[in-house]
């Protein structure tokens, strides 16, 4: 009885917001249906769901969660994509190995843009990581081709992890699984990091930069952790990517990828944890849908964008936390 | 608690939404796709319309095997993972013949991805899939091979534009392979290389480079580029008055880039197509396919119509012939002792490495003369049998692949 | 190779009328990004809206400079449309949800063109006036590139002395340093800034103009001007004319440069320049302190 008393003076005393317990269901929901989603969307677009979720959600950590407009996304995920196909090309190592690699590909272009633009805000931020993408982008095209392959693509052999179970990956529905494992644990382990003193150590230079400053903290670190740690997910993303198309390609580097992630990410909500995950779903699953029908599909996508930041800047989940916030004010007060 | 159920129960609906909207059992016989939004549109528009035609020319006739025959023509975006994920669907869904796409690269992780899950390929543009370990049993094309309009235009050149010749190329694989064509060639004609140029894609300056090239003097500028690339150097080339001092070899073009260019593509410049419309009067079968095309969109078929429209014939043909939809043990073959007489005369396919039997065209544009959509005079056909290498010589890449591997100037 | 001073020469003036395009994009970029402090997502798709403009209006009339002035008062038209219907309801929220409407409009108009054009590009041709080249020697004096260079200094002068000696120049400037204090004085700050987005985008479809028949007239046109111009813009200086000005022109003699020595390197080598001015100076040549 008395165990049962403290639970509830525990519960009373609320930790943590109503936010974070609603984010955290919202993540297990999310999770849980993507146990099943290979059965609900064709088995490709399930696996592509994931690993741009993930890229979405490492996006966040520099858009939503510390405030800055990074454009240059596609280099992190290209990167890290061409590092892991190129240590199982040249190097002949496995699956694991090649996802580290990918991890550390990304993390490196994080430093060199974190070098470059850690202390610059907003637009500029945006410009200069969108230039550096670029730049990437005309290097795996052209002067690096001899290692890139250029337009033809890395071509990857087919693919087995053997560590902890045997898995063949050139089967749709066993790649489905290896990808949503680890897509669910880097998701885990970037809910850890947020919800640790780092994670709101960036949400208090998100909303009033000076503030954290005056606390004692050293913003410019902090930032150039956040880069680091969103380039070591944004990887990952690319790695998995490359095992997943079985290439590397170099249309991954292209500046559209990071147009479409912050669209996805918009879409769902940037100043939510689990929104970037449910913008990519609906953005994936709506345009490949939209482009069935007609061939200017891009232009919907446009209009509706536009609409979007219109009406609901907050996006699809971030405004239904809102409403829900809205009900709750009157009896939380 | 009460709102987490809530939440399962919205996921619940959500999870049911995407259920009942999940691709149903409607599959068709083949699968095709095109990067029909972004740059090459056009060019994916007219292998769409190719198809399209194949289709309702089978179906106006009662179909394949008595039953109408059914295509999925979806958007591959010019993206690789897209690209492949299109593919993948049409497989799951249970089509075993799938086709299109565009750019080299793209169709080879395609043409991959078929042979190792055992699914018909049908590569309807200029890419290496007969090369070397880029080689399939379950891949076909009705494009071409890309060194194969190379050569053609580099055996017209030495006999008709001179021996001097100087190259711009795109770095990539399919630019490369056109330096390579013309480098043996030359070495056969006793042509006279004085540099290569190798451009980024994506490059649209090219007048940095014309004083190197008046410098040097060629007879004719060997252009193998594509695209706005193209468009862009011969604009600037007419501009600067180089296309009227120097001819210009372009081994591949197309109308847009004819009509893009307006007057600048003047008679200076000669390009290889694999097709073009004019042949109907050459050729009597591709009459009714260019009034057909002309009435429905108001101006004439390319050499992508073709290529897209002549995939899939020869897929119905084969079909018809196998006498099934679906067993490739059967299409497959079938493919391989198709004879065909459609556009461009009788063609088939190389049994030994899936090759249309392709005839290049070779055009001389008619700048300011041009009327419409008469772009070009046709003044070369050059047969298969001076481009196409024998097959264990492309399946080792003994000609081409060492030069290609060590190109000068690169 | 050898490098005779013809080439030289020739590499530089090409280099200068390179340069004279992205100073034209990238003064708009900035004019609109010091006054509205709106990044510009959709400055491409304005400089594709301008060479379609252009064509449109030379197939009415005819004329080559009447299609030019009426691309850029068509485009500043559209701009001023979407700056006063779209983007005026995101000032004042934060700085991403602008930009993003931009970017959400670049996707969304290439489109439109696509479906009223058609998928083929456009002729816009060289005035008979500016075709061809004089030839000295091996020395090619283009007659276009070298309109490209007066032009340019031409606008220039004249977007100097708009700002300097009008009074809604000086205002511009006012409201660039400090927006409430020049609302404060009375001054419809709103209508400066539908003045200002339509300047900059005017500029953006004046480049967009001239570089018609130089390149490939279709819808994806802009799609990589934008990213060029961003990259003159960090080099010069956000929000400063003169930082792009200057940009545009380094940007214009190394590309020729790069071009003429390693061409492969050609389309990394403007990354690199700013790469590289971002180590040395890291707010640009002329970027101020306090605005970044």
């Amino acid at each position: 009885m008395n165990a049962k008393k403290q639970i509830n003076e525990a519960a009373a005393y609320k930790p943590y917001s109503w936010q974070t317990v609603l984010e955290f269901r919202a993540m297990w929901v999310v999770l849980a249906l993507g146990i099943v989603l290979p059965f609900l969307v064709s088995k490709p677009l399930a696996t592509e769901i994931m690993i741009y979720a993930l890229f979405a959600l490492a996006f966040n950590l520099l858009l939503g969660h510390t405030g800055m407009i990074s454009f240059g996304h596609a280099g992190y995920l290209g990167v890290g994509s061409y590092a892991g196909a190129m240590v199982v090309f040249y190097g002949g190592v496995g699956v694991w190995v090649s996802l580290l690699a990918a991890m550390a590909g990304g993390a490196l272009v994080a430093v060199i843009v974190a070098l470059l633009a850690v202390k610059r805000k907003g637009a500029y931020f945006a410009m200069i990581s969108l230039a550096i993408a670029q730049m990437l982008y005309f290097l795996a095209l052209s002067p690096f081709k001899r290692w890139t392959e250029g337009e033809d693509s890395l071509k990857l052999p087919p693919l087995s992890v053997d560590f902890p179970i045997h898995l063949n990956l050139s089967d749709q529905m066993q790649l489905y699984y290896f990808v949503f494992v680890i897509v669910a644990l880097a998701v885990l382990a970037q809910w850890r990091l947020l919800n640790s003193p780092f994670g709101h150590a960036l949400k208090g230079i998100r909303e009033n930069e000076d503030r954290i400053r005056a606390c004692g903290f050293n913003i410019t670190r902090i930032k150039f952790l956040s880069i680091i740690y969103s380039g070591l997910f944004s990887g990952l993303a690319g790695g998995l990517l490359a095992i997943y198309l079985g290439a590397a390609s170099v249309t991954t580097l292209f500046w559209m990828t990071s147009g479409v992630v912050v669209m996805q990410t918009v879409l769902g909500g940037t100043h939510t944890f689990m929104g970037p995950f449910i913008g990519t779903m609906v953005f994936l699953y709506l345009r490949n849908n939209i482009s069935n029908y007609t061939d200017r599909w891009e232009m919907w996508v446009g209009a509706m964008f536009m609409a979007l930041i219109l009406l609901f800047p907050e996006g699809l989940w971030g405004t239904v936390m809102q409403k829900i916030g809205e009900r709750r004010r009157p009896s939380a007060s | 608690m009460k709102r987490f159920l809530v939440l399962t129960l919205l996921a619940g609906l959500c999870a049911m939404a995407f259920a009942s909207a999940a691709p149903a059992a409607a599959p068709a016989d083949v699968g095709w796709e095109f990067p029909l939004s972004g740059p090459y549109g056009f060019y994916a528009e007219e292998m769409k319309r190719g198809v399209e035609m194949a289709v309702d020319e089978w179906n106006a006739k009662g179909g394949v095997l008595g039953k109408p025959v059914k295509v999925l023509i979806r958007d591959s975006e010019l993206k690789a993972d897209v690209a492949l994920r299109r593919m993948k669907e049409f497989v799951d869904s249970g089509i075993p013949i799938i086709g299109g796409n565009l750019g080299g690269g793209i169709s080879m992780v395609i043409n991959q991805w078929a042979n190792k899950n055992k699914v018909l390929y049908m590569s309807t543009c200029h890419n290496s899939l007969g090369q070397g370990p880029d080689w399939g049993y379950y891949g076909f094309t009705t494009g071409i091979k890309s060194y194969m309009t190379g050569a053609a235009l580099a055996d017209f050149a030495f006999e008709k534009l001179g021996k001097k010749w100087m190259v711009i190329a795109a770095d990539y694989r399919w630019g490369h392979d056109q330096v390579a064509a013309f480098l043996v060639k030359s070495k056969a004609a006793g042509g006279e290389f004085v540099g290569a140029i190798y451009t980024p894609i994506g490059t649209r300056d090219f007048s940095a480079y014309v004083p190197q090239i008046l410098a040097k003097k060629p007879d004719f500028l060997v252009l193998s580029v594509f695209g706005s690339d193209l468009v862009a150097a011969i604009k600037q080339f007419g501009e600067l008055g180089l296309s009227q001092r120097i001819k210009l070899a372009l081994p591949k073009t197309a109308m847009p880039i004819m009509k893009e260019c307006g007057s600048a593509y003047n008679e200076n410049v000669y390009g290889a197509v694999t097709w073009y419309w004019t042949l109907y009067k050459k050729y009597p079968n591709a009459k009714p396919f260019v009034d057909a095309y002309m009435k429905k969109f108001n101006r004439p078929p390319d050499a992508d119509t073709d290529s897209g429209y002549v995939g899939a014939q020869t897929l119905f043909m084969a079909m018809e012939k196998a006498g099934t939809r679906t067993d490739l043990a059967k299409i497959i073959p079938a493919l391989e002792n198709l004879k065909w007489d459609l556009n461009q005369g009788p063609e088939h396919f190389r049994k030994c490495d899936h090759v249309r039997t392709q005839t290049v065209v070779i055009l001389q544009g008619r700048g300011a003369k041009a009327k419409g959509w008469d772009l070009a005079t046709v003044i070369a056909e050059v047969p298969p049998s001076k481009t196409m290498l024998p097959c264990d010589v492309d399946r080792a890449d003994s000609v081409y692949g060492p030069i290609r591997n060590k190109l000068p100037g690169k | 190779m050898e490098l005779s001073w013809e080439i030289i020469l020739m590499q530089v003036i090409m280099g200068l009328a390179l340069g004279a395009i992205y100073v034209l994009l990238a003064s708009g970029l900035s004019i609109i990004f010091g006054l509205l402090d709106v990044l510009n997502f959709a400055h491409g798709t304005f400089y594709m809206l301008g060479a379609y403009a252009t064509f449109v209006a030379i197939s009415l009339c005819g004329n080559f400079w009447v299609g030019i002035i009426a691309a850029v008062i068509i485009v500043s038209l559209i701009g001023a449309l979407f700056e006063m219907t779209l983007l005026k309801r995101l000032y004042g929220t934060d700085q991403i949800y602008p930009l993003l409407m931009c970017f959400g409009l670049s996707i969304f108009l290439p489109d439109i063109i696509k479906m009223i054009f058609g998928l083929v590009g456009k002729v816009v041709d060289y005035p008979s006036l500016l075709q061809g080249a004089t030839f000295v020697d091996n020395l090619i004096l283009p007659k276009y590139r070298i309109f490209l260079v007066v032009l340019m200094a031409v606008v220039l002068l004249a977007l100097y002395l708009f700002m300097k000696k009008t009074s809604i120049g000086m205002i511009i400037r006012a409201a660039t340093r400090d927006r409430l204090m020049v609302n404060c004085l009375g001054i419809n700050v709103s209508r400066v800034w539908t003045v200002g987005f339509m300047l900059g985008v005017g500029l953006a479809a004046l480049a967009g103009a001239v570089a018609a028949p130089m390149v490939q007239t279709i819808p994806n046109m802009g799609d990589e001007m934008t990213i060029e111009a961003f990259v003159v813009v960090v080099i010069g200086g956000l929000g400063s004319l003169g930082g792009a000005a200057l940009g545009g022109l380094i940007l214009g003699q190394v590309v020729s440069f790069v071009s003429l020595l390693a061409p492969d390197w050609s389309n990394v080598s403007i990354f690199l320049t700013m790469a590289l001015i971002l180590v040395l100076r890291p707010r640009g040549l002329f970027g101020e302190e306090g605005r970044d």
